[in-house]
């Protein structure tokens, strides 16, 4: 048994490594740099091997078998661009083509989120150019304000369905149907808000034709957005966030890819959907002081953190420091937290403080 | 995730009672299990009798059906107002046409099919009188496991549910596994269009069947075994079950279960039926790893078909060579279902290895001028008569890039359009794809779709990508399905081409 566990070689086109129990001939391919295009493959979720695009070849095997799924074994030589693979993928392409929204020049549609089955078109070329099928797809109907799906760019892969199900635990979509009218549906075809849903728009950022997309969103198109990292400051976890930019506004919030970020390509529903407050009339950007006629007024930080120093020492000299109290966010880090409390007792000089979230 | 505690083995008997796919009731299967109700509405939606449980009468649309007169049974109920819809293959091709009522049993039939008469001298011998005492288990035991093993190797047996594998191979992987809980699932969810041999053995020989299981579970150390039936056999379950009654073996030491299905041909593929088994929508698992290894909730699994458990009896008691000795080529009998175009429909035991007229004179005859011949079910796909003389075994028809499948023999004579034949085949292939590879999914649809507007418009050029569509398919699908599912298509242009030229237009499809 020990012996199993040791490290083997495997040949991956031509070039020699070493894997371990238990890889996937994927992870091996990823370690030399060998690129094996996917479209189900997301690597948070249990590999299903269903899309068929990573489909190489395998010394062992007479079939092609799926490199996301496959086990390194040793003594393995796999191919991943030999004339069958790259027929395969042609012919594949040709039958997702076949049930795909295209545009005028017979490609996958471009979508603001992007469509991975468009990259591979452009890639590694298509075969016969058949016909469209007629799939005869149940649509539901959803109301929801956040999470848009359009079956008809739905390739299937399911990823949103082992997201919701293998990640957050929620299970609020399922495969449902079967043949060509597969599509993603919820218990009884009910509206997401209506279901187990959190709306955490977990199932936007995996999937990869771009079928789930956010409701705010509709009808962008992707390219020329700038993409700024920034750290989620709805509760403490610190997720990082890209904001999406266009035009000198935020347009969309996605996830760095999984992997990338402590959130590993998680968001919830405030950090991915809150952010037009950011554009909002009334949100405050600057630090404002009454006047003496009851007016708010801009001010320098220096100032208003001096006028509101005044005000506190100014209760706590007429009153006592326990006429005074203070309260903080969940929206703040814990260090910050600690701070507001440590101000609050070392210098005013009272217990009273508390946090929304501290119940 | 599966929710610790959950009920899942509950959630398709649960759908059934409660009403299938009908609003709320996924709510309710779903409190009643602690499996997610999105879920449960996926697992419903998969299965015909359970996403369409008020479909009311169900007309069978296999290829033998359809030749028979489906069409005109489906015109008959429209005219009487009679609820209806047409179905996959109902197994019953022996009295086609034919329709099931919403209870599953038989609506509408002909007397069933003929049998080979009583001869003790065949192995299974469908005609002859089944043994509620169970000889060959006792036998078994005396040999030990080993021994029940190296009889099965020396007879040759080879797996009787379409693909031919050395059974003694998949016994012997199972009983050498370091796991000890095993199972032995009996695969009786025989739904390939053309074939009915599995439910006339439940009919009439269920002794000679579960004595093979409890042999099969003995051999490979297990003590639970599934006998998944086709939910539209219900006829075939309370044999089984009478026959459990019956026996005066000694069954203590194994649990058997029932599993029916729920309409779902897919189920009949290995790593799918597991699924089913397990309360999950039936899509096939990648292979490997194979059930004997990693099978019932990862544990080994041994699945036969029932027709090679039903082989297993006579073996242990006359011999492995004697059953070897039995076939023509390939080792043992074998069960030829026949329908269409021929004298006296049934199940016919010959040597495996016999040639169509052989079979077919055993069924009868002839009837009108043959044409074409469907050697073993929609996944054959159709030959011509001059391949007549072709042994019908697995090795010999894997030469002339068919395959025997499951034995389900249907001869098309002179009148039958093979164009059209070829779509009533491509509609079962699209209305049976599970949907979860695209190979199969799109490619179902796509070669359909082109047979369909072939016969509208006559233009052959609407059949120019068809070969490599089925390459393609073969190639890249998960499993069998979609691997052969072009077959009735590229195989009947072959053959076929006057089929299949340039013909008058505005032909109506179905």
């Amino acid at each position: 048994m020990s012996q199993d566990r040791e490290e083997f070689e495997v040949i991956i086109d031509g070039q020699r490594t070493t894997a371990r129990p238990g890889e996937t001939v994927m992870a091996v391919a990823e370690r030399l740099g060998v690129d094996i295009p996917t479209l189900c493959h997301d690597p948070r979720l249990d590999p299903t091997g269903a899309c068929r695009m990573c489909l190489v070849e395998v010394s062992t095997q007479r079939r092609m078998q799926p490199a996301c799924k496959f086990l390194a074994e040793a003594g393995m030589e796999v191919q991943t661009g030999t004339e069958r693979v790259e027929r395969h993928r042609k012919g594949l392409l040709s039958l997702y083509a076949a049930d795909h929204p295209l545009d005028v020049d017979g490609l996958p549609q471009e979508r603001a989120t992007g469509n991975q089955l468009r990259a591979h078109t452009l890639s590694y070329g298509t075969g016969p150019n058949l016909p469209p099928i007629e799939a005869g797809r149940e649509n539901r109907v959803d109301p929801n304000p956040y999470i848009h799906f359009n079956a008809e760019s739905c390739i299937n892969c399911a990823r949103c369905v082992r997201y919701c199900d293998e990640v957050e635990a929620v299970s609020a979509i399922t495969l449902a149907g079967r043949g060509a009218s597969t599509t993603i549906a919820t218990a009884d075809q009910i509206g997401l808000l209506d279901s187990t849903c959190e709306l955490c728009g977990g199932c936007i950022d995996t999937r990869p034709t771009g079928a789930m997309s956010e409701v705010q969103s509709l009808g962008m198109l992707g390219q020329d957005e700038e993409r700024v990292r920034t750290t989620c400051n709805f509760c403490g976890v610190g997720c990082q966030m890209d904001l999406h930019v266009k035009e000198g506004k935020v347009v969309r919030v996605s996830s760095p890819p999984p992997g990338e970020t402590l959130n590993d390509g998680n968001l919830c529903v405030k950090g991915r959907f809150s952010w037009e407050f950011i554009h909002h009339d009334e949100r405050l950007t600057e630090p404002l002081v009454r006047d003496k006629d009851g007016v708010l007024r801009p001010t320098s930080w220096d100032e208003a953190i001096r006028v509101a120093a005044e005000g506190l020492l100014g209760v706590k000299e007429r009153h006592g420091a326990d006429a005074l109290g203070f309260i903080s966010s969940s929206r703040c880090t814990g260090e910050e937290n600690y701070l507001v409390q440590k101000l609050s007792r070392a210098a005013f000089g009272t217990n009273n403080c508390h946090q929304c979230a501290a119940t | 995730m599966e929710k610790k505690g959950a009920k899942r083995l509950a959630v398709l008997d649960l759908l059934e009672e409660h009403g299938g796919r009908l609003p709320g009731v996924s709510n309710r299967v779903s409190v009643e299990t602690g499996v997610p109700a999105a879920d449960v509405y996926g697992v419903a939606s998969f299965y015909t009798l359970l996403d369409r449980p008020n479909a009311g009468i169900r007309v069978c649309q296999g290829l033998t059906c359809k030749m028979e007169g489906a069409d005109e049974l489906l015109a008959q109920l429209k005219n009487d107002g009679v609820p209806h819809e047409a179905v996959s293959c109902l197994g019953q091709c022996d009295r086609a046409p034919v329709a099931i009522d919403p209870e599953l049993e038989l609506h509408q039939m002909g007397a069933r099919g003929g049998v080979t008469p009583d001869n003790p001298e065949l192995p299974m011998n469908l005609g002859g009188n089944d043994d509620p005492d169970w000889p060959a288990l006792a036998r078994a035991i005396e040999l030990g496991e080993d021994g029940v093993i190296d009889a099965i190797e020396a007879s040759g047996l080879q797996g009787r549910g379409g693909a031919g594998f050395a059974a003694a191979f998949k016994w012997r992987s199972v009983r050498s596994q370091p796991e000890t809980q095993r199972y032995v699932v009996v695969n009786a969810d025989e739904g390939e269009p053309g074939t009915f041999k599995d439910r006339e053995i439940m009919l009439r020989r269920p002794h000679l069947m579960l004595e093979g299981m409890a042999i099969a579970a003995y051999a490979a150390g297990a003590n639970t075994a599934f006998i998944y039936i086709r939910g539209e056999f219900p006829e075939c379950r309370r044999s089984l079950q009478r026959a459990l009654d019956e026996t005066r073996a000694d069954l203590s030491w194994l649990d058997i279960r029932f599993v029916a299905g729920h309409g779902a041909y897919i189920c009949g593929e290995e790593t799918a039926l597991l699924e089913a088994i397990e309360g999950r929508r039936g899509m096939p698992r990648q292979k490997p790893p194979y059930p004997t290894v990693e099978g019932l909730w990862g544990k080994p699994t041994l699945m036969n078909n029932v027709e090679t458990l039903c082989c297993v009896p006579s073996i242990l008691l006359r011999g492995g060579d004697w059953f070897r000795s039995q076939g023509r080529g390939e080792a043992g009998t074998k069960l030829y279902c026949v329908s269409g175009h021929v004298g006296a429909p049934g199940v016919y035991e010959l040597p495996l290895g016999a040639t169509l007229d052989e079979v077919v004179e055993a069924a009868g005859g002839y009837v009108g001028t043959p044409r074409a011949f469907s050697p073993g079910g929609a996944s054959s796909g159709f030959l011509p008569m001059s391949m007549r003389a072709t042994p019908l075994s697995f090795g010999g028809l894997a030469e002339v890039g068919s395959m025997l499948g499951s034995a389900g023999l249907v001869v098309l004579n002179d009148t039958v359009d093979l164009a059209e034949a070829v779509l009533w085949q491509q509609v079962f292939f699209e209305d049976e794809s599970c949907g979860q590879c695209t190979p199969c999914r799109v490619g179902c649809s796509v070669q359909r779709q082109a047979v369909s507007s072939y016969l509208q418009s006559g233009d052959p050029n609407t059949l120019r990508h068809s070969e490599e569509v089925a390459w393609e398919m073969d190639e890249g699908s998960i499993c069998g399905l979609g691997m052969v599912a072009s077959l009735p298509l590229t195989s009947a242009m072959t053959h076929f081409p006057e089929d299949f030229g340039r013909r008058e237009a505005a032909r109506q499809s179905e």
